[in-house]
């Protein structure tokens, strides 16, 4: 019989391809075979719950773990299992969950480490200047120790600090974690002018479901260290199932209130 | 550790257990029998807690107590729309005992079929299970003026809600207390308002075409069937059996609990569909019904489990499993089994066999029994290799369950069995089976015309297609209406094709297309678990479900097993096309039987497009 064409498929190549990658701490398998496309220039997001896997997707493709199993193409490159210093040179910056910025080091240091592997100095210096105009906060605290920034300034810290390294790819690893809805609306719509004005393609993580696709191009639901559910975030917004668990909308029914949950088809 | 040609431990019984001439008066006689021995159990936050005979007939007494109370009169009915729960039975016995006919509905119905069922059936009261079923009945309710009162048995989630209609199981249970208490002699009145002939209870069957019908059983039809299944395969108070497939159906309400009711034989509830396969495993039945598509997943499981071995078990699995063969060949076709491989045997059940048997939970099954659907025959010598009989019984709700059963002593895979000693078999003309006797239905609750249709000079027409052979072993080629007639003019039975497909660990179900068409081709849906494993083995991507279906080596891999299966058959009955159902069915899609089987005329009106675009492209 004749395959039907694939109509996931995208006529770009996608600069970041994972296939049937199953990463495991110790004896627990956190990711069961997670196959996604990040097409250039796009923004990709992962939605899942705590537990999920989201992280250690993050974490397989930076190189921090090694995937038992399947391969991590970059640019076509098989980069799974090498050391994260090399991938970082290939430009992939990972900006970890709960911001993990040098603490005693000043906001100026913070994001100077950001740029170790270039030798660009000049370029650098032009990129510190762009990092300000995105969060300009950053520039009035720059002598000041990162330890002592607030939760939503720390983030932009962690944001720059990768931005410094000139990426191609960012990896997100949720970014709206702890902040005022007011303070992820900022960091949300300067992830999105990262992605236009720079070219960054980005893989965003999320729980929060509705910031997440709001921003996102295409989106993977992730349950259980599986992928259940893929497509175009606005044709995710309105599948049942993403709007009952992940969005938190459900019809009200008969009583006006309900507590069952549906049974999850992932359709 | 009893062996396959060993059947000491499969008997008959031709007494009468407990007497009773109507299901409610059977149950009284039971519960004044066994007192204070266990009847049921349930899993409840994780805990098992049991309850014997004695507050089984309290609480049935409180429900029906309840019910009069509320003005439920004799002959009237009342519905129940639940998962498989003990108080599926509370309210069961409780609508019968009041004197009421009692009705299942399928937990996973839409509203709009509780909607349908509930006026179909006249139904008066309904007990549902929780807040989720309540909001089904809510949504019908304006449109059932009939409909009396809701009872609700798990009422979490419905602290701040109050309706003039609705109310907690418990508190119909304190007001039938009460009522008992004023007046004591009424129970023991209704208990006795009913007679043999009355009508007792609806099983709703789902028509293929058109609305369900219900399918009306008598108190005589039940007390004689269940009499009746002793003869064949007895259990009693030793037995401990499962309670886990949807009450509304035939098989387990009568051959799982009411025949438990009879026999006396433990009923243990599940916590819910999805713990099936941790609670078999605790619980370890001495006695199990289930419909195929538990036994394929069973097998489905140890498949997965040997794939993930290591290379010295697959190898021991190989070695028993082929030991298992041979002797389960002998057996079945009545020949001895030789002293050395009897021994040889023993070691392959004692370092292998055995696991599996524990790993499946069937351990301390004394035999299993399968219907409802057709079954691979294949799948059925695996069992056998494994050690355990396994018995097919065929028949319908229109019957009482059963009409054949296989012989412990005569297993012959394939066939379902002689005809059941209480009630009488035969091949039509046309080629249908038919059944006469005391278990045949009433008919069909308001469809004269399709209980004609049914029931035609005493005999039931039962629409399947079959032959009996000379030692009275009956085969079942199809359903009359499923026959495929192809444009070459060949008559072929797509289940004899599809059967051999499910047999594939990577085919849940199938179904063959062909009528008035050039060839035969087929709907797949696949086992997602093995399949995954597949591809997640094999480095194909994929995402979800649908993505899985797509990839071309799974397609290429189902090729793979209907080229298998198509060299058994001959030319103009293979299959030459196939697609896959992209969509992942579970219970609640109409696609499904309850039984969990595609249903072939909603598949085929369903995927009409799907389906001519196997005839369109070029062969």
């Amino acid at each position: 019989m004749s395959a039907r064409a694939d109509d996931g498929a995208n006529p770009v190549e996608p600069i970041l391809r994972l296939a049937n990658v199953e990463s495991a701490y110790g004896p627990v398998k956190a990711i069961r075979g997670v196959s996604l496309a990040v097409p250039p220039g796009s923004i990709v997001t992962v939605l899942g719950a705590n537990g999920a896997g989201k992280t250690t997707i993050l974490k397989t493709i930076s190189g921090i773990l090694d995937p038992q199993k399947g391969s991590v193409l970059y640019r076509g490159e098989a980069i799974q299992g090498r050391d994260p210093a090399w991938i970082v040179r290939r430009g992939i910056c990972h900006v970890p969950e709960g911001r993990e910025v040098f603490p005693l080091l000043s906001v100026h240091d913070n994001l100077l480490m950001g740029a170790y592997t270039r030798p660009d100095r000049d370029e650098v210096m032009h990129d510190l200047e762009a990092v300000h105009a995105y969060f300009p906060v950053l520039m009035q605290r720059s002598a000041q120790e990162a330890g002592k920034l607030s939760g939503g300034q720390q983030q932009m810290l962690a944001i720059s600090r990768a931005l410094m390294g000139r990426p191609e790819l960012m990896l997100l690893d949720e970014p709206s974690l702890g902040l005022s809805p007011k303070l992820m609306r900022e960091i949300f719509g300067i992830i999105v002018r990262i992605n236009r004005e720079r070219g960054t393609t980005i893989l965003l993580v999320e729980q929060n479901a509705a910031a997440a696709l709001g921003v996102a191009d295409y989106g993977y639901v992730l349950e259980v260290g599986r992928i259940v559910m893929e497509d175009s975030c606005a044709r995710l917004r309105e599948k049942e199932d993403v709007k009952e668990f992940y969005l938190g909308m459900k019809a009200a029914g008969v009583r006006g209130t309900r507590r069952w949950k549906k049974r999850k088809t992932w359709r | 550790m009893t062996m396959l040609w060993d059947l000491s431990r499969i008997y008959t019984r031709t007494e009468v257990v407990v007497p009773g001439e109507t299901l409610p008066e059977m149950f009284w006689n039971a519960v004044r029998a066994r007192g204070d021995a266990v009847a049921l159990r349930q899993k409840e936050l994780g805990v098992w807690s049991s309850l014997t005979w004695r507050q089984l007939g309290e609480i049935a007494r409180e429900v029906g107590m309840g019910l009069i109370a509320l003005g439920f009169e004799p002959g009237e009915r009342a519905s129940i729309l639940s998962n498989t729960v003990r108080e599926w039975l509370f309210a069961d016995l409780g609508i019968l005992g009041a004197g009421g006919v009692s009705n299942g509905i399928y937990p996973t119905d839409a509203a709009a079929q509780v909607e349908y069922l509930l006026r179909d059936s006249d139904s008066k009261y309904l007990f549902v299970e929780d807040e989720e079923q309540l909001d089904k009945a809510l949504e019908a309710r304006e449109r059932l003026p009939g409909l009396r009162r809701i009872f609700v048995a798990d009422t979490k989630g419905l602290r701040g809600f109050a309706d003039a209609q609705v109310m907690s199981l418990q508190d119909l249970r304190a007001l039938g207390r009460e009522h008992h208490l004023k007046h004591p002699s009424l129970w023991e009145e209704r208990l006795r308002s009913r007679s043999p002939e009355d009508l007792a209870i609806l099983i709703y069957t789902s028509g293929t075409t058109g609305p369900p019908k219900g399918a009306m059983l008598s108190h005589r039809n039940l007390v004689y069937v269940l009499r009746g299944y002793n003869l064949c395969i007895a259990q009693d108070e030793r037995d401990e059996r499962m309670c886990f497939l949807p009450l509304s159906h035939v098989a387990e309400r009568l051959g799982g609990a009411y025949f438990a009711l009879y026999t006396g034989t433990k009923l243990n509830f599940v916590e819910n569909p999805d713990t099936v396969p941790e609670n078999v495993r605790e619980i370890a039945p001495t006695v199990f019904i289930a419909v195929p598509r538990v036994w394929e997943k069973f097998y489905s499981a140890v498949q997965i489990a040997i794939a993930e071995a290591t290379p010295l078990e697959r190898w021991a699995y190989r070695r028993a499993i082929e030991l298992g063969h041979r002797v389960a060949e002998r057996v079945v076709s009545g020949r001895p089994v030789p002293a050395l491989l009897k021994l040889r045997y023993r070691l392959a059940r004692l370092l292998v066999l055995d696991n599996l048997r524990r790993l499946i939970g069937i351990h301390r099954c004394r035999f299993l029994v399968t219907g409802a659907a057709p079954i691979s025959p294949d799948l059925v010598r695996w069992y056998l290799a494994l050690g355990v009989p396994m018995l097919e019984v065929w028949g319908q709700t229109e019957c009482g369950g059963a009409a054949t059963v296989m012989p412990a002593a005569g297993i012959r895979p394939g066939s379902i069995g002689t005809a059941a000693p209480y009630n009488e078999v035969k091949v039509s003309p046309e080629g249908e089976l038919l059944v006469r006797g005391t278990s045949v239905f009433m008919g069909y609750l308001n469809q004269p015309e399709k209980t004609a249709e049914a029931l035609r000079d005493g005999w039931l027409h039962t629409g399947d297609v079959g032959t009996v052979d000379g030692d009275g072993y009956y085969t079942i080629t199809d359903r009359m209406k499923d026959i495929i007639i192809t444009a070459g003019g060949k008559n072929i039975t797509p289940s004899e094709i599809e059967n051999q497909l499910k047999f594939s660990p990577y085919v849940t179900d199938a179904v063959v297309i062909g009528d008035q068409r050039p060839y035969l081709t087929c709907l797949v849906m696949i086992d997602q678990d093995n399949v995954e494993k597949f591809a997640q083995d094999h480095d194909v991507p994929f995402s979800n479900y649908a993505s899985l279906c797509r990839a071309r080596e799974v397609r290429d891999l189902i090729a793979g097993e209907i080229d298998r299966v198509n060299k058994r058959f001959a030319r103009v009955e293979q299959v030459k096309k196939f697609r896959l159902i992209e969509r992942k069915l579970d219970a609640e899609d109409e696609e499904l039987t309850p039984t969990m089987k595609l249903k072939r005329k909603l598949v085929n009106r369903k995927y009409a497009d799907l389906i001519e675009s196997m005839y369109r492209e070029p062969g």
